[in-house]
């Protein structure tokens, strides 16, 4: 199986040779920039560079997926946002605390938003790892979710403000900024991705699993609708009290965080949503050691967890030893369980 | 020891009934909501509840009945943050309740501020609150704020990617006796020591306590980087800020 029909069966709920490893989010790491001279702010910039850093997750650390979308915020550069691009060494961001719209009013996506070079680089990027890699490996693309466009584009606090104020206006907003989300979507799909990302950080840090229910769910369900490839949501925190409402969705698969316990994760979807994570960024694969992460990645597989990767974007900061160590593991477990053979009822 | 149905109120008597569990805690706050008038409860009704017109106007109308502004901070308004800040801990509301709660406290404060400082009653303790360099996340910083403003804080609030320097400056400038750092990102937490460090390099770090927060900052990496106190969460930084203070509750 290649690491591409790995994935996109593992997204699709089929049979698989082995686990496949993927992060959704990012694996850039400044080690990763020194490797192949693509170094941030650049390479969220310039789609040449965004390749060729987003390649190393196939190539250097043996993923099975790329993924070359490193930031969350592409899409709000190109409506208006004002950026804080940084340095090598760190991550953009949009500064919220100057928002560019206030009512559902002022949400419009530009005419020439596809062509904004914060969004043609993605685009470009995409073409550029399809031409090389062909079928071989997964290509994740990433379009942010409405209800984190808000809060860039209306700052946190006024937008969580309003969906206790006014949650009827905030659907309205959600509801616009959606066709956002589709446009970029498909313009990846468009220029050859296989899958994608929606960040859309309804976390249980902020709000309750029934505010995912009232504002996301089925806003989620039309994204499944309207978009034609598998789509991967990717929520930060704790997430428990709300994943029975995104097994409900229809996506194919949901990007949790290890502050969710994977055997409790997994008793909650079963097998109506694929589980990809949840290996803790900080403190394992920034501040510990191959041991720790190994540990960590069998106790997703031992729950059944049927893609394994870090739990979000990793800290740029990470050790390539300690992410190469989840393939590694991966496969060593899966080793063990091919020589251990299959399990008898009667040995249950 | 005062009953529940001591409480002059039968929103606070039911708000404590649904959502304070812990048996130490109910029975104090028992003691104290039944020694408030009732007119100070109905503002504390209002801050529970998020109704920031009603926080305005209940306060200006205690204000104008002649209620000292220190009791209507106490009893009214830091009484209602403080269920509010409980509710918050055991997940009961999540941040956008807490923001309108804050907005309500708001409310009502914009009419105390003036005649505290005033008559020059002095808060709790002066705290510096900012996000690290690097870093342009703050809801996580603003949470603490509101909630130790709520709680009798005075907080002077840097915003967001501040430098040593500035963390620094604005120590001085306000006598602050108290700091607090915030990072989102493990790109920018090690920014907290660098900050820290710079308090030794300027001969000011047995001036100030210092308490970090932050989604990737632990209570290890707080320890390891010199910091005096980590908190989980904003009400924890209460905690903490009052510990750290030698103020009770």
């Amino acid at each position: 199986m290649t690491s591409r029909g790995r994935v996109m069966a593992a997204l699709a709920g089929s049979a698989v040779d082995r686990t496949p490893v993927c992060n959704p989010t990012s694996v850039a790491t400044v080690e990763l920039m020194d490797l192949v001279d693509a170094n941030f702010p650049d390479a969220n910039r310039d789609g040449e560079k965004m390749a060729r850093l987003a390649a190393t997750s196939y190539t250097e650390l043996g993923f099975d997926s790329v993924m070359p979308v490193f930031t969350i915020i592409q899409e709000s550069s190109a409506l208006g946002c004002e950026i804080q691009w940084e340095a090598k060494d760190n991550w953009p961001t949009v500064r919220m605390a100057r928002p560019i719209w206030q009512t559902a009013e002022d949400v419009r996506m530009p005419s020439d938003f596809l062509l904004h070079p914060d969004i043609t680089c993605v685009l470009d990027a995409i073409r550029r790892l399809r031409r090389e890699f062909g079928d071989e490996v997964a290509i994740i693309g990433k379009t942010m979710g409405p209800w984190t466009l808000g809060y860039h584009v209306f700052g946190v606090e006024p937008f969580l403000l309003m969906s206790i104020d006014d949650p009827g206006h905030t659907k309205l907003c959600l509801e616009r900024m959606k066709e956002i989300t589709i446009a970029f979507g498909q313009a990846q799909i468009d220029a050859g991705a296989d899958a994608l990302t929606v960040p859309d950080h309804a976390t249980g840090d902020l709000v309750s699993g029934e505010y995912y229910r009232e504002f996301l769910r089925d806003l989620h369900t039309e994204l499944v609708d309207e978009i034609p490839i598998p789509l991967i949501l990717h929520i930060c925190g704790r997430t428990v009290d709300r994943m029975d409402y995104i097994a409900e969705t229809g996506l194919a698969a949901f990007h949790y965080d290890s502050k969710n316990d994977p055997a409790e994760s997994m008793a909650i979807v079963t097998d109506r949503i694929a589980l990809i994570g949840n290996i803790n960024n900080p403190q394992t694969l920034f501040a510990r050691g191959p041991e720790d992460v190994a540990g960590e990645v069998i106790r997703n597989l031992e729950a059944g967890v049927p893609l394994v990767g870090p739990e979000c974007a990793i800290p740029l900061q990470t050790a390539i030893e300690n992410l190469k160590e989840i393939p590694l593991a991966v496969q060593r477990w899966h080793a063990d369980q091919a020589r251990k053979g299959p399990v008898r009822a009667d040995d249950q | 020891m005062a009953e529940l149905t001591d409480i002059p109120s039968d929103f606070i008597r039911a708000e404590l009934d649904e959502f304070v569990e812990r048996e130490d805690e109910r029975a104090e706050l028992i003691d104290f909501y039944a020694a408030v008038a009732p007119h100070l409860l109905e503002i504390s009704a209002s801050i529970i509840s998020g109704r920031n017109h009603d926080a305005d106007r209940l306060t200006l109308e205690a204000l104008a009945g002649g209620t000292p502004a220190l009791e209507v901070m106490d009893g009214g308004l830091i009484a209602g943050m403080a269920l509010v800040g409980i509710k918050f801990r055991e997940n009961f509301i999540f941040v956008p309740e807490v923001l309108a709660c804050a907005r309500a406290m708001k409310a009502g404060m914009v009419h105390i501020d003036p005649i505290l400082s005033a008559s020059g009653i002095e808060p709790l303790a002066r705290v510096i609150m900012g996000t690290v360099k690097g870093d342009l996340h703050d809801i996580g910083k603003n949470l603490c704020i509101m909630l130790l403003r709520g709680a009798g804080f005075e907080v002077i609030d840097l915003g967001v990617d501040i430098s040593a320097d500035d963390f620094i400056g604005a120590v001085e400038e306000h006598s602050a006796s108290l700091v607090g750092m915030s990072a989102l990102l493990t790109t920018t937490m090690p920014n907290m020591g660098h900050t820290i460090e710079a308090f030794i390099d300027a001969d000011l770090r047995d001036d100030v306590k210092i308490m970090v927060g932050g989604a990737p900052v632990t209570p290890e990496f707080a320890e390891e980087m010199g910091a005096d106190a980590y908190g989980d969460n904003a009400v924890e930084c209460v905690e903490v800020a009052k510990r750290l203070a030698g103020v009770g509750r």
